[in-house]
């Protein structure tokens, strides 16, 4: 039995940092737009208008890249069953010293509600976008709700992508590599995703 | 950059439309001061001309067709940035030094330092601020300079029936509400830096009978925005308070419980 076993394939993992950058690009150009505190980060792209220009580019690129890759994972992230069910009621474990795990298949109930998230926030977010970036051709109000649209779904993403920063590196050892190389440690795919693990395994066998 | 406005050194425009003759002096006076070009226009079967402000119209005479017992009378109106004591563009513009306040009570601005975001043109409550094809946000400055150098912006000065007055603004509210006008815009928003004495209800010249800033800029700025920078480092102290009190779930740990839904 190998000590590890491949969670993300390479064509997977590329995507998802493609996904990871343009998000970045996005909070960094857009942290200025957000607020006149933030208005130093304009320097970085060389002022405001480079900085919008970069939104609208890497805006482009996370709204293909980052729909493409839910599609990609639709099926897992879709589904439902009763071990779902009992890391909803037991918050995952996450609330507990002792580690409490869960015969979760390839996502837990978190992981499959940040991915239906974020799929929902990339088509509220970029469709706004559109809106905000040719104002002229719009009625006002379409215009004015998008405004606080965008900046609604910007909180909520952000706030998301901590918790599954925080939980796919620190929060859960091991975890990481899956995005990194793309090869977990069996006692972490057994521990934290018992049922797809038995579903990959049987299936090399 | 709060902005602040000094309600005493305020100066401003009281636009009586029962002077106005509709001769449309003041159109052409700020073309000519501001040095704007000629728009095409079109007839459209009224004298009204043009029908929409542009980026090098920043204020213009509006004709309202009114029917009464079968005679046709016009109302006039001088349409133009408002300059409001609470104003929209200024509460969304991301540049600082874009839009900005005098300290006569102007919205000014400034074209090198407007970053084309067209924020402005979603915010304002009277739908004023146009961009040009130079991207760049147009409109009413109040002759900010001629007005640094002690005299009256060309349109009011080029006014031949004192329809639009400008001068102190406490001054000018003063005067006309002695001689019982109905003014438009002397408390809204905390107060237009034009204030009309008007013909007829607000709604005849096409103007909001409360103005105020659109519910979702509202929204948007004061309350998303330092809801989202609270939430944002809220949900940082939350994670980082779940790593040191409750800690990681570790792949080795002998006090693991199993939750089997199956079993």
């Amino acid at each position: 039995m190998s000590d590890y076993i491949e969670r993300f394939r390479t064509s997977e993992r590329i995507l998802h940092w493609v996904v990871t950058c343009s998000f970045f690009t996005l909070l960094l150009t857009g942290l200025g737009l957000y607020s006149r505190l933030f208005n130093g980060f304009f320097g970085l792209f060389g002022g405001g208008q480079g900085a919008i220009l970069t939104h609208k580019i890497s805006g482009i690129i996370f709204f293909f890249s980052s729909l493409y890759m839910f599609f990609n994972h639709k099926k897992d992230v879709s589904s439902f069953d009763d071990s779902d069910w009992q890391w909803i009621k037991k918050y995952g474990g996450y609330l507990t010293k002792y580690g409490v795990h869960f015969d979760i298949g390839k996502y837990n109930p978190g992981q499959k509600l940040f991915a239906v998230f974020i799929a929902a926030a990339t088509v509220a977010l970029g469709l706004t976008g559109i809106f905000i970036w040719f104002p002229g051709s719009f009625p006002r109000w379409i215009v004015q709700m998008s405004l606080l649209l965008h900046s609604t779904m910007f909180v909520g993403s952000i706030m998301f992508v901590v918790v599954h920063v925080y939980l796919a590196t620190i929060g859960n050892p091991g975890t990481i590599e899956a995005m990194l190389y793309g090869d977990v440690r069996t006692l972490w795919a057994k521990k934290h995703h018992p049922k797809w693990y038995k579903d990959v395994t049987e299936e090399n066998q | 950059m709060a902005d602040t406005i000094n309600q005493t050194a305020r100066k401003g425009f009281l636009v009586d439309t029962s002077r106005c003759i509709g001769c449309r002096s003041c159109q052409v006076a700020c073309k000519q001061w501001n040095k704007l070009d000629a728009d095409k226009t079109s007839n459209k079967g009224t004298f009204e001309n043009p029908r929409d402000l542009t980026p090098a119209l920043y204020n213009r005479i509006k004709f309202i067709e009114k029917e009464t017992s079968g005679e046709i009378s016009w109302l006039f109106f001088n349409e133009r940035c408002m300059h409001c004591g609470d104003a929209g563009c200024m509460k969304v513009c991301p540049s600082p030094g874009a839009l900005y306040r005098t300290k006569e009570g102007i919205v000014a601005y400034n074209k090198e330092k407007c970053i084309s975001c067209k924020y402005c043109v979603s915010a304002c409550p009277f739908n004023i601020p146009r961009y040009g094809s130079d991207d760049k946000v147009s409109k009413c400055h109040l002759c900010q300079s001629r007005v640094e150098g002690g005299i009256a912006p060309a349109c009011a000065k080029a006014c031949p029936t004192e329809a639009l007055k400008f001068g102190k603004r406490s001054d000018l509210i003063a005067k006309a509400t002695a001689a019982k006008k109905t003014l438009y815009g002397v408390d809204s928003l905390n107060g237009l830096g034009v204030v009309y004495a008007l013909e007829g209800p607000p709604e005849q010249y096409g103007l909001p009978t409360n103005p105020s800033i659109p519910l979702s800029i509202f929204l948007w700025k004061d309350v998303i925005k330092p809801l989202g920078i609270l939430g944002f480092w809220g949900s940082i102290g939350a994670m980082l308070l779940h790593y040191v009190t409750i800690g990681p779930k570790k792949i080795d740990s002998d006090h693991d419980v199993r939750e089997d839904s199956n079993e």
